[in-house]
């Protein structure tokens, strides 16, 4: 299942989606109405699952998205959720139509899966898509994806730093029925539940997503109901169209050319320097090719990714730069030909470990993309802001045998724009995924709080500063906790724009019996009673030279970050 | 029309920016359009009791809206009522109270009660047009605002900050060293020199309203409390976030306190001037965000329970008329000029919610659920290569939708309504200004050209894309509680609700929409007929199976006397009072909770069913899990004694007439009929107006304040209460 560059995923003018429709009786305001259902429809499965799931990481940071594709797994509808997840679950459909086609899915089946090479992105977010059937005629999906805290394998959470193969991350689940004809199918469930563990917040969590499928399967028939099913399957397809016609006049905006830049992940080569990621951006017309070939080889960690995530940040990526509203679906991606290279970290075979590829290197693509064009479109970009995760996974083993773990994603300091500060402790780009209040983490887990703050002066100078990072620090509480760090920008900081200086790198900070280490970025290790790991988020990078701010006036320009512009 | 403007600046809750219209013009200059229309005097003929009989008192609600205060008097022993529309003085609230009950021929001393529902605290709250506060945090938290939860609004945008920025700047906020845990001890107790160096770095700041939000202080509120004693020596304002919110997560906590404080300064200023103006005592009320009144001291000193307080007494209204009409499930469709506001009602009770953000920032508290969206009969219409959009950009009452012909070009969703013939240009602009159709046609015109269609049809699609985005709103409250909203009766009023309901019920396919006889007033009436009650709600974190029965109902028995004494206090019997038990309910891994009703004593296997089921309704599925009490919510009500009335008009109905209106054909098609224009009166009594069951549309139902519009296919009758129903016919 290998993908060459010469057989890009995106042809350049994408394949037809949805049925053939006679685009010129189709009343305007009808796609619009539908557009409001579709949308609708996947807040709605959003909405059912935070309001009911088991994980904190679920319930209160959100990791989790919601989306509706048309039948051949182009998506037309989503959530407001997480863009790293959006941008794969362009493909989770349509690569699974690939193994399971069409003609066997039946209706009140859904499928659970959670493999990279089904337009997957890392082991721990579990799909489940549920073909929605009018009338007996396949329309759409509806598709759930969940961020499970742990999904087994070698470390409790499924984060190994240094795992050689996906087989050490987690269980690999190819799409099998997790409900048919509208019942649980117990079997399935069980196999899943035996090989993770925490079952009881799994169980609740996956009935969930069941449950938010079910929800958006009754919204599309409502839909189908109301304007007719032919309607329905058109007004989806002119969907796809009127965001490739956006997007087209967008590239169109931008200079013919070809635009390369590069960012690097803090470490992963063999010898341990920094990997790099390139972008190569051939505008020609309304059309790019996005090149992403000179990115390095597979890493040593977990740092590698699917070329489905590389599509997504650079999708992410075009549409910022587009500076465009348009609805996010696969017509977007039409006149974008990414391309990865395989052996590459961006597309290493379906058996390298990708854990922290998901959130890390994604972002690196970004950050990469941006560096492309910073001199054509900067007005449009902004300085590298806290692009990874910055993931803090504490498990508490229980004298059951069980675990209870706490995934803590970290923000940091925005990077500044040409007309604007940055703002402090925001997540950026890919992600948008909350922390945890310290109160609900206190009164759940054996770890107190000790202090979250605003990193002051973190954020890099410029004509405009980058906003300023966060600490938070965590004192362990139990006889023993298993860490595991993901952390990027921990050596190479948030970069600056137009001459800004780049903000403070991230930190992590173990204190033992009174001495202090700094810990890697990315790891696992064994902590201990009374251990304080305090985790200092990056600053942003600032925007333009400093031109005569000094010393004091720093505190007012940080002041004025906070506020926003004037 | 005109209280589509009169409900303009309510807030659009979770959107990031927030359209507000120009204050009303000071009577200097140009007048506000509805002052034009309907002169003050208009409603208050100089022949009604200018000297009324000292026993001889009335009740009054209003509505203070960020444009217009609607009014309503009702005499409680002959039952009359009568209403009034008048310009809002958002500088001198108080002023313009007075001059709202001028407006209904009343002096002050002829008032008995007074209830007033009003968006002043949401409007100062949203424009950030606020008195300095400072925080006062567990030290190491002091930084909470600025972090918050680090989400940013705006998935795909640069361009607008990600996170809107503290309401308490960084040199204002106080880390305090102490700390409780959550289990309510105290690692680190609160030295009295800290106290000390609180007060002296107060000084400092010359800061008069103090939030106070300390870790775990719902667990135990020891410390919190300290502090405020401390801080009420030397401070007029102090808000303590164990009274404001009492639950766990530090950011929202802190968030609500501050904002409760920000308010307070605001509100208490008013309020005394009120209190001083119109001495009523306990005739002195405020219509509270959790539907029912409160009196003034609480509003003092909580004035964040007016936040939304408005759109509140709407729905109060309309709860009580869904109990007198027996309709199981009602959807408040209240459509003012810039928002609509939408809420659920079950069983005659609204919706509850927790939780509302305002200006991009967290706000807990017990509210009614009223959902808002930036849509409203001022809202602009654009078309961008992604399709068309209305709103939440608001052409406002300055200069209004182009059809008003004040210098608004931007066509609007009143303009569509202009162009389809729904608005009388005869009367509804009076002898000064005419109604312009041509205007609205022009402003029209780019976006049908567009299209390649003509006006009438772009018309008509807006009017369905804006049926779409209000039908979002119905779907989102009805769904958060597993409820099929199809079964509900739609319940429409403001300025633009009753216009536009049909065609929404037809989109949604709603059966059934009820037009209240006061429904231009409807808010303010609601002031009148909610219950005067007060909500005790306590954080408690209980495993349900093993629980202390006999510790429970002493806790229970606490918050019942705490909820009640109030009402007491005001002057209720303690044998009208009841009260009302909810329990917020999870499984143990969950952190939503989900509220369940039970009465005392407490059954548990009752409460755990009853949870399940209300689950597995919400959710499609429930589990064997253990469950936990997470808080319990006590309210103490006594029912009002104000009923549902039907206003005096105050001008006598025009006759009937036809007119040529538009409407929609079979599926994209468009039919040109000529409609019957009816006075409301016509349609009121006990036969439903002409005997045969109501009038058949298409007709247009007016009256001195709003126009119903009856598309072909549905029916209207009236009953004698002066309500409308419209139903679809059954031919």
């Amino acid at each position: 299942m290998s993908l060459r560059p010469d057989t890009p995923l995106d042809g350049p003018a994408g394949a037809p989606m949805g049925a053939p429709a006679d685009a010129g009786a189709l009343d305007p305001f009808v796609v619009e109405v539908i557009r409001h259902g579709l949308s609708a429809a996947a807040e709605e499965m959003s909405l059912v699952m935070t309001r009911s799931a088991r994980s904190p990481l679920l319930r209160e940071a959100g990791d989790l998205s919601s989306a509706i594709t048309d039948a051949e797994g182009g998506l037309v509808g989503q959530g407001k959720d997480i863009p790293v997840h959006l941008g794969a679950m362009a493909y989770t459909v349509r690569e699974l139509l690939k193994v399971c086609p069409a003609a066997t899915l039946r209706e009140g089946d859904s499928l659970i899966y959670n493999l990279g090479a089904l337009g997957g992105n890392h082991l721990n977010d579990v799909k489940v898509a549920r073909p929605v059937f009018v009338e007996g005629r396949l329309v759409a999906f509806a598709l759930s994806l969940a961020h499970w805290p742990d999904v087994g394998g070698t470390w409790p959470g499924s984060y190994l730093a240094a795992a050689v193969d996906t087989f050490q991350e987690a269980i690999r689940i190819p799409p099998v029925p997790i409900t048919l004809a509208d019942e649980l199918n117990r079997p399935v469930l069980d196999f899943i539940l035996h090989n993770v563990r925490d079952p009881v917040s799994c169980e609740g969590d996956l009935l969930a997503q069941i449950a938010a499928t079910r929800a958006a399967e009754r919204r599309i028939r409502e839909l189908c109901g109301r304007h007719g099913t032919g309607v329905f399957v058109a007004a989806m397809a002119r969907l796809h169209d009127l965001s490739e016609a956006e997007m087209r006049a967008a590239i169109r905006g931008i200079p013919d050319g070809v635009y390369e830049g590069e960012d690097f992940l803090d470490d992963g080569n063999a010898d341990g320097s920094p990997a790099r990621i390139h972008a190569r951006i051939e505008i020609r017309g309304d059309e790019a090719v996005i090149d992403l070939s000179g990115s390095a080889d597979r890493v040593t960690n977990f740092c590698n990714t699917t070329p489905f995530i590389a599509r997504s940040a650079a999708a992410y990526a075009a549409r910022i730069m587009s500076g465009r509203e348009m609805q996010q679906n696969a017509g977007a991606l039409r006149p974008l030909t990414i391309v990865t290279r395989p052996g590459s970290m961006l597309e290493p075979g379906w058996k390298a470990p990708v854990a922290a590829g998901n959130h890390e290197t994604s972002m690196r693509v970004v950050d990469a993309m941006f560096r492309a064009m910073e001199r054509v479109i900067p007005e449009r970009l902004s300085a590298g802001g806290p692009a990874t995760s910055g993931l803090l996974a504490f498990a508490e083993p229980l004298p059951d045998g069980g675990w209870r773990m706490l995934y803590e994603v970290h923000a940091g300091g925005e990077g500044a724009r040409h007309d604007r500060d940055g703002c402090p402790a925001v997540r950026v780009h890919l992600t948008n995924t909350s922390n945890t209040p310290a109160e609900v983490i206190e009164a759940n887990y054996a770890i107190r709080v000790e202090r979250q703050s605003v990193r002051r002066g973190s954020g890099g100078a410029g004509r405009h500063r980058g906003g300023d990072g966060i600490v938070r620090a965590y004192r362990v509480l139990a006889e023993t906790m298993w860490l595991t760090t993901c952390v990027e920008r921990t050596r190479i900081p948030p970069f600056g724009l137009a001459r800004g200086a780049p903000g403070a790198p991230f930190r992590i900070v173990l204190e033992r019996d009174g001495e202090a280490r700094e810990l890697p970025g990315k790891a696992n290790l064994l902590l201990r009673r009374g251990d304080l790991v305090t985790l200092e988020g990056s600053g942003g990078g600032g925007y333009g030279a400093p031109e005569g701010i000094h010393g004091d006036a720093h505190g007012d320009a940080r002041g004025a970050g906070a506020r926003g512009p004037a | 029309m005109m209280a589509q403007t009169a409900a303009a600046a309510r807030p659009v809750p979770r959107g990031g920016r927030t359209a507000l219209p120009a204050a009303a013009a000071p009577s200097g200059g140009r007048a506000p359009l509805a002052a034009i229309l309907h002169p003050v005097s208009a409603a208050a003929p100089a022949a009604r009791q200018e000297t009324p009989d000292l026993q001889d008192l009335w009740d009054i609600g209003t509505d203070i809206g960020g444009t217009f205060t609607d009014i309503i008097a009702v005499h409680p022993g002959s039952g009359e009522a009568r209403i009034a529309k008048v310009p809002s003085r958002p500088a001198e609230p108080v002023r313009a109270m007075l001059e709202a009950i001028a407006a209904v021929g009343l002096p002050p001393t002829a008032v008995r009660r007074f209830v007033h529902g009003t968006t002043r605290v949401t409007n100062a709250l949203v424009e950030e047009r606020l008195p300095a506060v400072a925080l006062v945090a567990t030290a190491g938290f002091e930084d909470v605002l600025e972090i918050g939860r680090y989400r940013r609004r705006e998935l795909y945008r640069l361009d607008v900050p990600p996170k809107a920025p503290p309401l308490v700047p960084p040199a204002l906020c106080f880390g305090l060293r102490e700390r409780t845990e959550h289990d309510g001890s105290v690692s680190q107790a609160l030295e009295e020199a800290e106290l000390d160096r609180l007060l002296a770095w107060l000084a400092d700041t010359g800061v008069r309203s103090v939030a106070v939000s300390l870790l775990h202080s719902y667990a135990d509120p020891a410390h919190e409390r300290l502090v405020a004693e401390r801080l009420r020596a030397v401070v007029p304002y102090v808000s303590v976030s164990h009274e404001i919110n009492p639950e766990a997560r530090e950011y929202e906590r802190a968030s609500s306190t501050v904002f409760n404080a920000a308010a307070m300064p605001i509100a208490v200023a008013y309020l005394t001037e009120l209190e001083e103006r119109l001495p009523l005592g306990a005739g002195l009320q405020v219509f509270h965000s959790a539907g029912a009144m409160v009196p003034v001291p609480a509003a003092k000193r909580r004035p964040l329970v007016m936040a939304a307080s408005g759109p509140a007494a709407g729905v109060s209204a309309s709860a009580r008329l869904a109990r007198e009409l027996g309709r199981p499930r009602v959807l408040t469709f209240d459509m003012g000029g810039t928002t609509t506001d939408v809420c659920l009602i079950v069983d005659g009770a609204a919706a509850m919610t927790d939780s509302r953000m305002i200006g991009g920032r967290p706000l807990r508290q017990p509210m009614l659920a009223v959902d808002s969206i930036g849509a409203g009969g001022g809202s602009i219409v654009t078309l961008g290569p992604g399709g068309l959009s209305v709103g939440p950009e608001s052409a406002g009452s300055e200069p209004g939708p182009a059809c008003y012909g004040r210098g608004g070009t931007r066509p609007t969703i009143t303009d569509a309504n202009a162009v389809l013939g729904y608005l009388d240009p005869e009367a509804l602009l009076g002898d000064t200004i005419r109604l312009d159709v041509g205007a609205a046609r022009r402003a029209l015109a780019p976006i049908a050209e567009a299209l390649g269609m003509g006006v009438e049809a772009a018309a008509l699609g807006i009017l369905s894309v804006a049926n779409a985005a209000m039908a979002r709103a119905l779907r989102r409250v009805t769904v958060e509680r597993g409820v099929d909203g199809r079964d509900c009766a739609l319940l429409a009023f403001g300025g633009g609700g009753p216009m536009h309901a049909a065609g929404l019920a037809d989109t949604y396919g709603l059966a059934e929409v009820i037009v209240p006889a006061a429904s231009s007033a409807f808010s303010a009436l609601g002031c009148l007929t909610a219950d005067f009650a007060f909500l005790e709600q306590r954080t408690l974190r209980l495993r349900l199976d093993g629980l202390d029965a006999a510790g429970f109902a002493a806790r229970i028995a606490g918050m019942e006397a705490a909820a009640t004494a109030p009402l007491i206090a005001n002057g209720v019997p303690a044998a009208g009072i009841e009260t009302a038990h909810v329990a917020l309910m999870r499984y143990a891994a969950q952190s939503e909770a989900t509220p369940v009703p039970f009465a005392m004593p407490l059954d548990p296997a009752v409460l755990a069913a009853d949870f399940h089921a209300r689950h597995r309704q919400l959710y499609g599925y429930a589990t064997a899990e253990p469950c936990v009490i997470e808080g319990v919510r006590v309210q103490a009500r006594r029912p009002s004694g104000t009923g549902l009335v039907r206003p005096d008009a105050g001008r006598p109905p025009r006759p009937a007439r036809t007119r040529r209106c538009l409407f929609a054909g079979a599926g994209t098609t468009m039919r040109a009929l000529e409609t019957a224009i009816l006075p409301r009166e016509r349609l009121a009594g006990p036969e439903g107006g002409n005997g045969d069951g109501g009038v058949a549309g298409p007709a247009i139902v007016e009256d001195a304040w709003s126009t119903v519009v009856v598309p072909p296919g549905w029916r209207a009758r009236g009953d004698a209460a002066g309500n409308l129903f419209l139903t679809r016919s059954a031919a």
